[in-house]
């Protein structure tokens, strides 16, 4: 099925693909995914069409198969996003312990309006940084809390989030 | 036998065999548990939740594993505090499932209520209304009123097209993946998916073209809702309007059973058209499957380009007669030319038309040379070692074994690709041997890869490692013996298959004059296949013989036709010359020189223009008749269409001709033309269309009408499952091998016949355009 052409991540990837590939069976290239997408993810900002087709290439499988495993992980993004993505969750558990007046601070110190973040997310216009609520980060005890791209930060003041925000532009 | 287990379902004693899910259990004893994403031919998933019921296990002694019995001395049963879904549910010994208790109703409801959180209830302009599970079991088992907010309904793209043939209306999908299952499980091209979760999730398709299978139109058949559509179907009709006439699909040697859905249409100015074709089930042929081409190529029957009248030629141009001037003209030139005549026959024409055909070159123009075209090889050797009576690849498994050579059944028999690969499922065993890969090498135990023109040699290969036994051939055998490991390995296979079925592909070139040799390539395979099965003995039986990948739907039937009254090949003087459904020049051959041409077609093909005359015939579905799939199974199908102008069936212009010369025929129906095929033709012995039009019960029992959960009204075979007919070796016992010494590969180029490849009929579908445009025709060396 695959006959082996050069797609620019192969190209520019081909070590980093190779080690992939490597901790998975040869009949088995489609675990590969995941990480490949991770890959992808990095070099073009979001899992653009292309990116979906050049891994769904290298793993040897469908290019929709791929695309339903980015539609169903909320951290592979079909759009463009910002250089880093702000997930606070509001959701009850987290609402209970002020998540909600924590994300209306987020968006006033991000410049980003509400609705637009609760439904969907929100870039800033530099680029610098979307802004998303979410459901349930699993750790509703810690609340409020954030996700920076895969770092958790917990039991956040207004305060602390202003000096990650200046931390991760600095990044 | 398997093992069979006993259990009680509603207080019914059921007995079925081990492994049986609750919800087929209950099938078997009549009774219904509502299920929307379980479907009889795909894995259970237990997604919807429709299917709960209450289940009660026999209460095993914990220290010793025996049941624990009640005061009575008979097992106590201990029922789960919770409803278990029975489409994933194996049944076991002594369990009791209870499918209406009040709380099984609860769940029922609540189920419907939830599904229909976001339906935009649009029955009345839903194509699936009249045959939708989701209303049928809304109105059997819902709740009624819900206590939902209307306000809260989603609101999606209700003409979402996944590509070309099929639509999406996202507000009515219920995410019960029976379309992804399908096409995952049964097709194998994994071209849908779902996007995204929860409330959000909707199908998506990625490939080029969109929703890329050559058989994505069966996905709105098991759809349980009206979320895909068909292209030309949609809003054209609503199911209780349409007039479902039985019919087999013209285009490939399968012979999928199928349903014309019929109406008159405003949009057709008044007229009979189809609007759908729909598979009919038939567990011996095509299950409930058929293929895009055989749902989407039926347009031709109502093209506006079909032949009206007849056409004579005057002073170089086709000029409409009436048909007394043709039959005159041609009876007079047919006569002129005293015997010597030809008829060149299409493959596509019924039994009967090809039967009479012969009967007017013998009785009317006494003439025997008369030519099924396209040419191939082996038919002949089809009909004696044809599989035998009671094949049925739904029942291949564990133990049987299929070649297939050079041809790829994808291409050239879709729906046995299906059903192969099922097989495999169940634990048969496939060996393919081809110049180049096909989809079928994805499901082979063994592939085998030749050098190009190598087909015949490695068939002997194969039969040398098979057997050492002495026979005939056997000396010239042996020199083939096998040095590969993989054609070792594969006649192990062979050497220990209970059954063996040697699927003979087409792959080769036509026969050449070389150094002065007339060389049959094609030939040369098919005996080499006819000596495999002979050598080890897979003849006469039930799942074994010869399984050929024929060129069209009824290549069998017309060789069967003209070789039972002594047709011989084309070899003296041509002075008139009849051809029937088949474009020589079209396809870039030249006739033979001749004074006279008479060409019968539906359409005015390149051949039909260089003719002196031209007879409209009846399309399929405006006609009866039957035709004979590869598997040698004789199938009727019905008139469904009035004719398009003054178009006669091809059978009936015959017998008017014959009148001409004086014959006087009783034939009024293509069904009196049966009578005399089945009298006179040894192997149609015993058939009439009585017995054609038998059906019977078939399992899984998605074809009736009173179903409600599968959906698709057309399934029901009311037509009739066809008969197979007995092959020469069934009816006589004579089998012997011969040796063709295998030709060295010919270095033609040929060009392996697609499915979705253009053509006279399939053009006519505008619909299926970009499927062909699609299409790769690549060209191989054979
Ligand atoms: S489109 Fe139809 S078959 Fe596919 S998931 Fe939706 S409801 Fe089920
Ligand atoms: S598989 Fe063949 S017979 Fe069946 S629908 Fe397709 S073309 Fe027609
Ligand atoms: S609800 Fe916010 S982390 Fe679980
Ligand atoms: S969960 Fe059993 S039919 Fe859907």
């Amino acid at each position: 099925m695959t006959n082996e052409t050069m797609t620019p991540l192969l190209e520019k990837y081909a070590t980093q693909i190779e080690t992939v590939l490597s901790k998975y069976p040869p009949d088995r290239k489609q675990s590969a995914v995941l990480p490949l997408l991770y890959l992808a993810q990095r070099e073009y900002g979001y899992c653009t069409p292309e990116a979906i087709r050049e891994v769904a290439e290298i793993a040897g499988v469908e290019p929709t198969e791929v695309d339903a495993v980015v539609g169903f992980y909320t951290l592979f993004y079909d759009h463009p996003v910002g250089k880093h993505v702000v997930q606070v969750c509001n959701d009850l558990p987290c609402a209970l312990r002020g998540s909600d007046q924590f994300l209306e601070h987020a968006c006033q110190k991000l410049g980003l309006d509400k609705h637009q973040v609760e439904h969907g997310g929100a870039t800033t216009a530099d680029g610098e940084f979307t802004l998303e609520s979410v459901v349930c980060l699993a750790a509703c005890d810690k609340a409020p809390l954030l996700q920076i791209d895969l770092e958790y930060f917990e039991r956040l003041t207004p305060e602390e989030f202003d000096r990650l925000i200046e931390e991760y532009r600095k990044k | 036998m398997a093992d069979l287990i006993n259990l009680f379902i509603d207080d019914v004693a059921v007995s079925v065999p081990k492994g049986t899910l609750i919800v087929d259990a209950a099938k078997r004893a009549d009774i219904d548990i509502p299920v929307f994403c379980y479907h009889p031919k795909l894995k259970p998933v237990g997604m919807c939740r429709m299917c709960l019921v209450q289940v009660g296990r026999v209460k095993l002694d914990r220290g010793t594993g025996q049941p624990v019995l009640d005061a009575n001395g008979s097992p106590e049963i201990a029922y789960g505090p919770k409803l278990e879904t029975s489409c994933t549910t194996p049944v076991e010994p002594g369990m009791r499932v209870i499918t209406n208790t009040d709380l099984v109703k609860r769940a029922q409801k609540d189920v419907l209520e939830f599904l229909l959180t976001s339906h935009p209830l649009d029955c009345p302009i839903c194509d699936k209304g009249g045959e939708c599970p989701l209303q049928n079991l809304t109105l059997t088992y819902g709740p009624g009123v819900t206590r939902f907010d209307y306000a809260d309904k989603q609101h999606l793209d209700k003409h979402y097209p996944l590509g070309e043939l099929i639509f999406l209306d996202k507000e009515r999908c219920i995410q019960c993946a029976r379309c992804i299952r399908f096409q995952d499980e049964i097709a194998d091209d994994h071209v849908l998916g779902f996007y995204e979760r929860g409330r959000k999730m909707q199908i998506e398709t990625m490939s080029t073209p969109g929703f890329d299978s050559k058989f994505s139109g069966n996905t709105t058949d098991i759809c349980p809702v009206g979320a895909l559509t068909t292209r030309d179907f949609r809003f054209r009709a609503r199911p209780w309007e349409i007039t479902n006439v039985p019919s087999i699909c013209p285009h490939c040697p399968v012979g999928c059973n199928i349903s014309l859905g019929t109406r008159r249409s405003a949009k057709g100015g008044g007229e009979w058209e189809i609007l759908r074709v729909m598979p009919r089930q038939n567990e011996a042929v095509n299950e409930i499957w058929i293929c895009d081409k055989g749902r989407f190529g039926h347009h031709y029957a109502r093209s506006q380009a079909r032949l009206q009248k007849p056409l004579i030629k005057k002073e170089g141009r086709l000029v409409e007669a009436t048909w007394e001037e043709a039959f005159s003209l041609i009876a007079d030139r047919f006569r002129a030319a005293n015997g010597k005549a030809a008829g060149w026959l299409g493959d596509r024409v019924s039994n009967e038309d090809a039967w009479l055909f012969g009967k007017l070159f013998r009785e009317g123009f006494n003439s025997a040379q008369l030519v099924n075209r396209p040419h191939v090889a082996g038919l002949d050797l089809v009909a004696r070692y044809g599989v035998g009576v009671g094949t049925n690849l739904g029942n291949l498994g564990q133990g049987d074994v299929v070649f297939i050579v050079a041809g790829d059944v994808e291409e050239t028999a879709p729906v046995h690709m299906l059903r192969l690969k099922a097989a495999v499922e169940r634990g048969a065993k496939l060996i393919v041997a081809n110049a180049r890969e096909t989809k079928m090498d994805r499901y082979a135990a063994i592939s085998i890869q030749y050098q190009p023109g190598m087909d015949t040699q490695t068939v002997y290969s194969l039969l040398a490692s098979v057997s050492n036994q002495q026979s005939a051939i056997s000396s010239q055998v042996a020199k083939f013996a096998p040095s590969d490991n993989k054609i070792k390995a594969a006649g192990q296979l062979i050497a220990e298959a209970q059954n063996l079925i040697v699927m003979l592909g087409d792959e080769r070139p036509y026969p050449v004059m070389v150094q002065g040799q007339y060389t049959d390539a094609g030939r040369a395979l098919a005996q080499a296949c006819a000596n495999l099965v002979v050598a080890t003995g897979h003849i006469g039986k039930a799942n074994n013989g010869l399984l050929p990948l024929w060129p069209h739907n009824n290549t069998q039937g017309v060789y069967d036709m003209l070789s039972a009254q002594g047709a011989e090949a084309l070899s003296g003087e041509v002075k008139a010359l009849y051809l029937v459904g088949t474009d020589p020049i079209g396809e870039g051959q030249n006739l033979p020189p001749t004074d006279f041409v008479v060409v019968q077609e539906l359409f005015l093909t390149p051949t039909a223009q260089q003719a002196d005359v031209v007879l409209p015939a009846l399309a399929w579905a405006e006609r009866d008749g039957t035709f004979t799939n590869a598997e040698r199974r004789v199938q009727r199908y019905y008139k469904a269409l009035p004719p398009t102008g003054q178009a006669k069936a091809d059978w009936e212009i015959f017998r008017l001709i014959a009148e001409k010369f004086g014959l006087k025929w009783s034939f009024f129906s293509a069904e009196g033309v049966m009578h005399e095929i089945a009298a006179q033709v040894a192997a149609y012995a015993g058939l009439d269309y009585v017995c054609l039009a038998e059906t019977k019960e078939e399992w899984p029992p998605v074809g009736t009408s009173s179903d409600l959960y599968f959906g698709g009204t057309a399934y029901d075979n009311r037509g009739g499952v066809g008969a197979q007919t007995k092959s020469l070796f069934e009816i006589n016992g004579r089998s012997e091998l011969k040796w063709i010494e295998p030709p060295p590969p010919s270095g033609q180029s040929i060009e392996p016949r697609r499915l979705n490849r253009p053509g006279t009929l399939i053009d006519q579908s505008a619909i299926y355009e970009v499927r062909l445009r699609a299409a790769e025709l690549v060209k191989i060396e054979a």
